[in-house]
C-alpha cells in the first residue's frame, strides 16, 4: 500500500470541499494551459493512460496486499497538464467500483495529481543530471520521492482535519456549529452513547501515531512501486525512447501498419 | 477483476432498479451519501446499511461480491480509526461510515452501467473530462483482456508453478511493460478512428430512457425520506438518541423479512 | 461479374473518384513503403480490391486515401481533394471500417457508437435515431442496440463497426480485411450489402488476402508485392491469368486459377480459367459434354 486512499466520512467537510475547489481550480488552469486541439487529440492517451493505472491499481503484484499505482509512469508520460485531468478521471473510477471515498474524489485527486506531476518533474531533472542511460534508476529515485511527498500531504490533510472530524464539523446542516458552542459536550463518542450529561472524552487523533503508521506501512510500498517503475521505464527506454525523453505527452508513434514496408 | 465484474451485473441485470432512470438513481445515491456523511450515530448508519443491504437482496443482486467490494474502504477507514483510538464506537463509526457509503454507491453501479452515470450529468463537466471518463471505460476492457492474454503468456513461457511472490511479480511487471506500450498505440490508433469519424470535442450517451416514472419518484422519495431522517437525528440527537435502537430494529427487521423471503424463493447469490 | 473494364483510368474522368499515383512514406522507425508502379483509381460505383501478401502496403495504401498518412511526393485525390490536408472537406462522403473493429468502437453503447458520426457532425437527434435504426437494420443487429461493445462477439461488433461506417450512406467504403473474423454466412452477406453499395453508385476500396473469393465482390483489383510495388491491375479474369507475375510476387492464386492453368498444361483443349465454383462447374460440364 504505496497510496492510501481517504474514504468517505472522516474528514471536515471544509476539507472536502476544499479538495474539491482545488482540483476544480487546477483542472481549469490545465484546460487553459493546453489548447482545446490539443486536448482533443489527446483525450485518447489520456483515455488509454487511466485505464492502465486502473489496470495496475486493481491488480495484485503480490497476492494479498500490493497492488501498482504506476502514477509516476504516466505521469512522466503525460505530463503536468493532462497528469491532472488523469488523476481525476482514475479517482471517479475508483470511487465508482467500490473503493470508496465519493465526496472526497477532489482530495484524493489532489494527492494523485501531485504524485503524477511531482514524479514527472523529478524523473525530467533526474534524467538530466543522470543522463539517459540511468532512465530507470531515476525513475526509482522519483517515484520514491514524489510518493514520499504525497504521503505527506496525506498526513497533513488528515492533521488539518483535526480530531472529531466525524464530530462536528463533518455535519453539513448543524445549526449549532454556528452557535460557537459545542454542544456535543465530548465529541462523537457522546452521542453515540446518548449521554448528554457525561459527555465522554474528546477523540484525540494522534497524527503522530497516524504518521508513524502511513510512513511505516507506506515506505514498503514505495520501494516496490519504484522498482517497478523502474523496470518498466528502462523497458521503454530501451525499446521506445521517444516515449520517455522528448517530453511529455508522449508521442505516439504510428508504427508500420501490420508486417508491412521494407527496412532501410 | 472488480470493474468487471460491476460491469457485468450492471449491463446484464433485469432487477427493477435497473430499469429506473439513472438520473433518479443518480439523485437518490446523493442522498443517500449525504445522510451518511451528516450521521455521528453509528446506529443511525447501520440502519441506512441494512436498509441499502434490503434492497440488494430485496432486487436479487449478487449480493455476496458486492458485501465484499464494500468493505474495501473499511480497511483504509480501519486505519484512520486506529490512529484517533478512543474505543471501539467511535472506530465502528468511522468504519461503518466507509462501508456505508461505499455500499450506496455499489448499489448503483451494480444497477447501472457506467456511462448511463454519465449521462445525466454529461453537459455540467467540462468536454474534455466526459469524454476522457468514457474513453477510458472503453480503454479498460481492452487493455484488460490484453493485460490476461500477456500474462498468461507470460506465465506459460516462465512456467509459474504455485506461488512465488517475486517470480509473480516480475511477470506482472513484463506484462505491464507490454501492456504500456499497446495502450500508447492503442491511443494513437483511437486518435485515428475518431479523426476519421468526425471526432469534434463531445462524446454524447443517450440516456436510458425510464420504464416507469412512478418508480424512479418512488426511489427519490425513499432516498430523501432516508437523507431527512439522518438529518433530523443530526439536529435533534439529544432527545433522539435514546430511541436510536428503534429505526436500526425495524430495518433489521425487513432486512430479515427480505432474505427470508430470498431464501424461499431459492438464493442465488 | 466478368465484364472486362476498358482501360479507360489513364486519363481523369468524372467518374473517378480516387487517385492515388506513386506516393511514398517513411515511417518513424526508418521504415519506407512506396507504393509506386500503377496508378490506383477507382469510379463510381466500382467495387476494387487490393490485393497483396503480408507487409506488402495494402493497409499504408488505405491510410493514404484516408490521409491518415501524408505523402511525401506523388499525389492522393479523393473526391478531387488531398484527404491529408482537406479531410474535414470530404470525410462525410467516406465510410471506414479498419482492421481492428475492436478498437473502432468508440462509445460505450453500440447505439451510441453508431450515431458517433452523425452527432459529430451535428445532425439533430430525432434524425440521428432514424439513421441509426436504417443502419442498424440494413445488417439486422438492431437488437444489439442497447448492448455494451465489450460483451459482443468478434462478428458482431464488425457489424457494429460497418453499421457505424454506413449511418452517414457515404459515396465511398474503405474497407481494410473486412472479411476477417466472419464466419460463412456473414461472409456472404457483407459480400452482398457490397454489391447493392455499389449497384446505388457507391464505390468500394477494400484489402483482402483472401484471394479465393476476390472474384464473388470485386470488379477491379489491384496486386501489391513486396514493398508496396504495385505491379498488376485488372479485373480477377484478367489479373489471375498472369500465373506468373504472381508467383513473382509471391501471391498464391485462387485455387480455381491455378486448377484450370495446371490442367491448361495437360491438356491444351481445357476450358479458360472460371474463377467462381458455378462457372467452373458449368466450364468443366461442357468440356466433358464437348469430349474433352
Amino acid at each position: 500500500m504505496s497510496h492510501i486512499h481517504i474514504p468517505d466520512g472522516i474528514l471536515p467537510l471544509w476539507l472536502v470541499a476544499l479538495g474539491w475547489v482545488i482540483i476544480v481550480g487546477w483542472i481549469a488552469l490545465a484546460t487553459k494551459m493546453a489548447s482545446a486541439e490539443e486536448l482533443r487529440r489527446r483525450v485518447p492517451l489520456v483515455g488509454a493512460m487511466a485505464a492502465l493505472m486502473l489496470v495496475g491499481m486493481t491488480t495484485e503484484i503480490i497476492p494479498i496486499a500490493y497492488h501498482v499505482n504506476l502514477t509516476v509512469l504516466a505521469g512522466i508520460l503525460l505530463g503536468p497538464w493532462l497528469s491532472v485531468i488523469t488523476a481525476l478521471v482514475v479517482n471517479v473510477m475508483l470511487a465508482l467500483v467500490g473503493h470508496g471515498g465519493t465526496t472526497v474524489i477532489g482530495l484524493n485527486s489532489v494527492v494523485i495529481a501531485l504524485e503524477m506531476v511531482v514524479g514527472w518533474a523529478l524523473f525530467g531533472q533526474l534524467v538530466r543530471l543522470l543522463g539517459r542511460r540511468r532512465a530507470g534508476m531515476s525513475a526509482a529515485i522519483a517515484t520514491v520521492l514524489a510518493l514520499a511527498l504525497s504521503t505527506t500531504l496525506l498526513v497533513a490533510i488528515v492533521a488539518a482535519g483535526g480530531a472529531p472530524a466525524t464530530g462536528r464539523e463533518s455535519g453539513a446542516f448543524d445549526p449549532t456549529t454556528l452557535s460557537f458552542h459545542n454542544p456535543f459536550g465530548g465529541g462523537v463518542v457522546a452521542n453515540v452513547i446518548a449521554t448528554k450529561e457525561q459527555p465522554a472524552a474528546v477523540p484525540v487523533l494522534s497524527v503522530t501515531r497516524f504518521a508513524t503508521m502511513v510512513y511505516a506501512l507506506g515506505s514498503i510500498g514505495w520501494l516496490l512501486e519504484a522498482l517497478i517503475i523502474a523496470q518498466i521505464v528502462g523497458f521503454i527506454a530501451r525499446v521506445r525512447p521517444g516515449l520517455v525523453f522528448e517530453g511529455a505527452p508522449a508521442q505516439p508513434v504510428r508504427a508500420p501498419l501490420g508486417d508491412e514496408g521494407v527496412h532501410h | 477483476m472488480d470493474i468487471s465484474l460491476v460491469d457485468r451485473a450492471a449491463t446484464t441485470g433485469v432487477s427493477a432498479l435497473h430499469r429506473t432512470a439513472p438520473a433518479a438513481k443518480l439523485a437518490a445515491t446523493a442522498l443517500v451519501l449525504g445522510a451518511v456523511i451528516v450521521s455521528t450515530n453509528v446506529l443511525v448508519v447501520a440502519t441506512i446499511a441494512m436498509g441499502l443491504f434490503s434492497v440488494v437482496l430485496g432486487q436479487r443482486l449478487k449480493w455476496l461480491p458486492l458485501l465484499v467490494l464494500s468493505l474495501y474502504p473499511g480497511i483504509f477507514a480501519a486505519l484512520y480509526a486506529f490512529a484517533a483510538w478512543t474505543g471501539g464506537l467511535w472506530a465502528s463509526l468511522i468504519v461503518f461510515k466507509a462501508v456505508t457509503s461505499a455500499l450506496a454507491v455499489l448499489l448503483l453501479m451494480f444497477t447501472t452501467p457506467y456511462p448511463q452515470v454519465f449521462a445525466p450529468i454529461q453537459r455540467l463537466m467540462p468536454a474534455v473530462i466526459g469524454d476522457s471518463l468514457l474513453m477510458t471505460y472503453r480503454s479498460l476492457f481492452l487493455l484488460l483482456e490484453k493485460f490476461s492474454h500477456t500474462l498468461t503468456a507470460a506465465r506459460l513461457r516462465a512456467g509459474v508453478v504455485g506461488v512465488n511472490p517475486i517470480k509473480s511479480a516480475a511477470t506482472v511487471t513484463r506484462s505491464l511493460g507490454g501492456v504500456l506500450l499497446y495502450s500508447i498505440d492503442l491511443s494513437q490508433r483511437t486518435h485515428d478512428i475518431m479523426h476519421l469519424r468526425g471526432y469534434d470535442g463531445r462524446l454524447v450517451v443517450s440516456p436510458m430512457p425510464s420504464a416507469s416514472v412512478g418508480v424512479d419518484r418512488f426511489v427519490v422519495v425513499l432516498a430523501a425520506a432516508v437523507a431527512a431522517f439522518a438529518l433530523a437525528w443530526r439536529i435533534w440527537f439529544p432527545v433522539l438518541n435514546p430511541y436510536a435502537w428503534l429505526p436500526l430494529a425495524a430495518s433489521a427487521a425487513v432486512l430479515v423479512i427480505v432474505a427470508a423471503a430470498r431464501l424461499l424463493k431459492g438464493d442465488s447469490a | 461479374m466478368s465484364q472486362v473494364h476498358p482501360h479507360i483510368h489513364r486519363e481523369p474522368s468524372a467518374d473517378e473518384v480516387v487517385r492515388v499515383s506513386c506516393v511514398r512514406h517513411r515511417y518513424e522507425d526508418g521504415t519506407e513503403v512506396a507504393l509506386c508502379g500503377l496508378d490506383v483509381v477507382a469510379l463510381k460505383g466500382q467495387r476494387i480490391a487490393v490485393l497483396g501478401p503480408n507487409g506488402s502496403g495494402k493497409t499504408t495504401l488505405l491510410y493514404h486515401l484516408l490521409g491518415l498518412l501524408r505523402s511525401e511526393e506523388g499525389e492522393v485525390r479523393v473526391f478531387g481533394a488531398d484527404p491529408a490536408r482537406e479531410w474535414k472537406s470530404v470525410r462525410k462522403r467516406i465510410g471506414v471500417v479498419l482492421q481492428n473493429v475492436d478498437e473502432q468502437i468508440l462509445a460505450p453503447s453500440v447505439l451510441d457508437d453508431v450515431a458517433f458520426s452523425p452527432r459529430q457532425y451535428g445532425v439533430p437527434e430525432p434524425e440521428v435515431r432514424t439513421m441509426v435504426s436504417a443502419a442498424l437494420q440494413r445488417l439486422g443487429i438492431e437488437h444489439l442496440a442497447l448492448r455494451v461493445p465489450h460483451n459482443l462477439s468478434g462478428g458482431e461488433k464488425r457489424k457494429v463497426a460497418l453499421a457505424g461506417a454506413l449511418v452517414m450512406d457515404p459515396e465511398l467504403l474503405v474497407l481494410d480485411e473486412p472479411f476477417e473474423g466472419l464466419d460463412p454466412a456473414s461472409r456472404d452477406e457483407l459480400i452482398e450489402l457490397i454489391g447493392e453499395h455499389a449497384h446505388k453508385g457507391g464505390t468500394v476500396i477494400m484489402s483482402t488476402h483472401d484471394i479465393d473469393t476476390v472474384p464473388e465482390f470485386a470488379d477491379y483489383c489491384y496486386v501489391l508485392s513486396g514493398g508496396g510495388a504495385i505491379v498488376l491491375e485488372g479485373t480477377p479474369h484478367e489479373v489471375f491469368a498472369q500465373v506468373g507475375t504472381l508467383a513473382a510476387g509471391n501471391i498464391r492464386p485462387p485455387l480455381l486459377a491455378e486448377m484450370f492453368t495446371r490442367l491448361k498444361g495437360l491438356d491444351a483443349s481445357a476450358p479458360e480459367p472460371a474463377l467462381t465454383v458455378d462457372a467452373a462447374a458449368e466450364a468443366l460440364a461442357r468440356w466433358k459434354r464437348e469430349g474433352c
